[in-house]
């Protein structure tokens, strides 16, 4: 205790090194392993169409064809990008993508249902992700969708 | 209401919290008793390079005032540091999207918000931070300002050690803290979010042509390692403007529910972590009991309308998930949120407003448990004055001196979020940025200062508060409603160092008993004093019918 005031060099020092510890060591160590080990999820999830990037799994797109789902309105979500629409109102977009593509609207049903997410046993409700539902109707159906891809 | 599987998810959460909690704290408590450990291999070269570094001498024991000064000096050159890198970042690298520095106020109010664990947001990050800025300055201080939370905390408790002679040293403390602590838990926390789709690059924003041929920007970033530590530190400051409601910040229901556990681990492990280092285990019923007592509480008026997935919630998340949240967001003060506050029912907000002003259910990891004890020691002074005999406690009379103390720290909160939330309407600062003076509009200027005062950090406001007037005012309230309680609570402490200690204690701290009184105490107490202000807010907001929010 014979030395009650601190002085500068263990204060500043501290501070200085704390900041390249924490602020330089530890984000640079995380994305070199994240980048390496974990390249798809550490970039953003970026999806792909016929090798071309087409958006990210987890960002909404705002989709305006009446062939395709469309996501929630950008003011609707906290986010503003909310990817994901409810079960039931992916449901309600089937009848639509049917007439607009001539698709049978019990395949578009058996592809909505067969990509539930969002439930794990009591945990949540169901829900679709809307890029990764239009995904899957283009690749399964290439000619009516062909003027929309590139 | 909530029905049985939510009620079932409700419990499995918090009991998992509870016990992950409990299984740390003997770790967390031989990290600052100094015990050998199986990491000293790695770990005391490295931490014994750092003092000879910063020359200083680890079997140097402080003082209360010394160990409180040397926290302060630090946090404020860490200030300094970051308020550079904030304003300079134009010229500064990584910095891809070539955001310009902030304003001297913006950047004043963000490095004093995140400094001290509050991580009120005047900005969007991802439309005016540099990667280097999200690493330098808002991520270091979110490492630095749970360290320092988490010392102070320990430190007072060591003044209640029987035997204590000192508080030990804030450096050893504040480098062992990060050593062992917060950069290994982080390491493991950020890898995992990152599995689960946190992104983690220092690549630009990546654009993509949509396969309807439109243009889209990917805000990407090194997001996760600054998510892990936000949670796990209690700190709340997102590294988008939308918070935890972004898809990168939390993709999923997992990534929702490991967040609210990152929450409440530190906070709660350190109530244990009081018993370790006491060595009496039952004194830590009052702080548990009373804690997560007056959490349930909060949960059970947040869960009184239900929360249907509506207007400004996301749909992964959903209502419930959301209201949840809310309700352990602020229990906690981190402040982090996963929906827009105005969808919240007022009930939803009369909740947190109730976190935030009690503080201690269980609160800040650190500053949680140490306004637990300022409950404490109030109660047990009511209680003396009830039954007649000198209030004592863990054998410790309890002095004038001591009420003194405790009662100032209790005054610190009603002073500086009342006077400001009267202020910042007389002065026109609320009729400037077009909020009315109804219940709507008066909720979101106390929850600004109380979010403040709490070090909490969600607000209403946002970006809209980016206003000298809001960001100056806010920046004092955080700066008081952070050190004037730490230091005097660190003061109550250093204070217990060498006092006589009875062998039979009167009252008995660890009965149920005891800990019922201690909530009611505290409803008493925090009710009372901010009654008037949470009826003009919420509650009229409430029976104004606003029961879809806020709108």
């Amino acid at each position: 205790m014979e030395n009650s005031k601190p002085n500068y060099r263990p204060v500043v020092g501290l501070a200085v090194l704390s900041l390249v510890i924490c602020g330089l060591l530890f984000p640079l160590a995380i994305t070199g392993i994240a980048q390496v080990i974990l390249p798809f999820q550490a970039n953003g999830e970026i999806v792909q169409l016929n090798g071309h990037s087409v958006g990210s799994s987890l960002i909404a797109q705002g989709f305006n064809s009446p062939k395709l789902f469309h996501a929630r309105a950008s003011n609707q979500s906290a986010s503003g990008v909310d990817p994901d629409i409810p079960l039931s109102d992916a449901l309600l977009q089937v009848p639509r993508i049917s007439s607009a593509t001539n698709i049978p609207s019990t395949t578009i049903t058996s592809i909505v249902n067969g990509n539930v997410e969002g439930t794990i046993w009591i945990f949540g409700s169901p829900y679709v992700n809307v890029l990764k539902l239009n995904l899957i109707l283009i690749e399964a159906n290439p000619t009516v969708y062909q003027n929309l891809t590139f | 209401m909530i029905d049985a599987p939510q009620t079932l998810s409700l419990i499995l959460i918090l009991g998992s919290a509870l016990g992950l909690a409990w299984l740390i704290s003997p770790y967390l408590a031989r990290v600052y008793r100094r015990t050998p450990s199986r990491f000293d291999r790695v770990l005391i070269p490295i931490e014994h390079g750092i003092y000879r570094l910063l020359g200083v001498d680890s079997g140097h024991v402080m003082g209360w005032k010394e160990y409180f000064l040397a926290g302060v000096l630090v946090n404020v050159v860490q200030m300094a540091l970051a308020f550079l890198i904030l304003t300079s970042q134009g010229f500064l690298p990584l910095n891809p999207q070539g955001f310009p520095g902030l304003s001297w106020d913006l950047s004043f109010n963000t490095v004093v918000s995140f400094a001290t664990n509050t991580n009120l947001q005047h900005y969007a990050g991802e439309s005016s931070l540099s990667y280097l800025s999200q690493m330098t300055a808002i991520q270091f201080l979110q490492f630095t300002s749970a360290a320092t939370g988490m010392c102070m905390g320990i430190a007072m408790v060591r003044g209640f050690v029987v035997g204590s002679k000192d508080m030990g040293n804030f450096y050893v403390d504040f480098v062992r803290t990060l050593t062992r602590i917060l950069l290994p838990f982080c390491f493991i926390a950020a890898l995992l979010l990152v599995a689960l789709g946190v992104p983690q690059t220092l690549g630009g924003y990546t654009s993509v042509t949509t396969v309807e041929g439109a243009t889209q920007s990917i805000l990407v970033g090194p997001v996760a390692s600054l998510v892990a530590i936000m949670q796990l530190g209690t700190n709340g400051g997102g590294y988008f403007g939308a918070n935890s409601a972004y898809p990168f910040m939390n993709p999923s229901q997992i990534t929702d529910i490991l967040e609210i556990g990152l929450m409440l681990l530190l906070p709660t492990a350190l109530l244990f972590v009081f018993g370790e280092l006491l060595g009496k285990k039952r004194e830590v019923r009052p702080f548990l009991i009373g804690a997560y007592g007056l959490f349930i509480i909060d949960l059970a008026i947040a869960f009184i309308p239900t929360t249907p997935l509506g207007l400004g919630i996301e749909t992964r998340i959903g209502g419930f998930m959301s209201a949840f949240w809310t309700v352990v967001t602020t229990a906690v003060t981190t402040g982090s949120v996963n929906t827009t506050l105005v969808a919240m029912h007022p009930l939803v907000i009369l909740s947190a407003f109730m976190g935030m002003l009690i503080q201690a259910t269980p609160g800040g990891k650190g500053v949680g448990l140490m306004y637990m004890m300022m409950y404490i020691i109030i109660t047990v002074f009511v209680v003396g004055l009830m039954s007649g005999r000198t209030p004592e406690y863990l054998g410790i009379k309890i002095t004038s001196r001591d009420v003194k103390l405790v009662m100032l720290a209790f005054l610190v909160h009603p002073i500086i979020i009342l006077i400001p939330t009267v202020v910042a309407y007389a002065s026109g600062a609320v009729a400037a940025i077009g909020l009315g003076g109804g219940a709507v509009g008066f909720t979101q200027v106390f929850y600004e200062f109380t979010t403040s005062a709490a070090n909490n950090g969600s607000d209403f406001l946002g970006t809209l508060a980016n206003t000298p007037f809001f960001n100056v005012s806010t920046a004092m309230v955080i700066l008081v409603g952070r050190y004037a309680p730490i230091g005097i609570l660190m003061a109550l402490g250093g204070s217990m160092i060498g006092r006589k200690r009875s062998v039979v204690s009167g009252l008995k701290t660890e009965s149920f008993t005891f800990s019922i009184v201690l909530i009611g105490t505290i409803l008493v107490l925090v009710v009372l004093t901010f009654f008037p202000f949470l009826a003009l807010g919420p509650i009229l907001s409430y029976f104004q019918g606003n029961v879809n929010g806020f709108g």
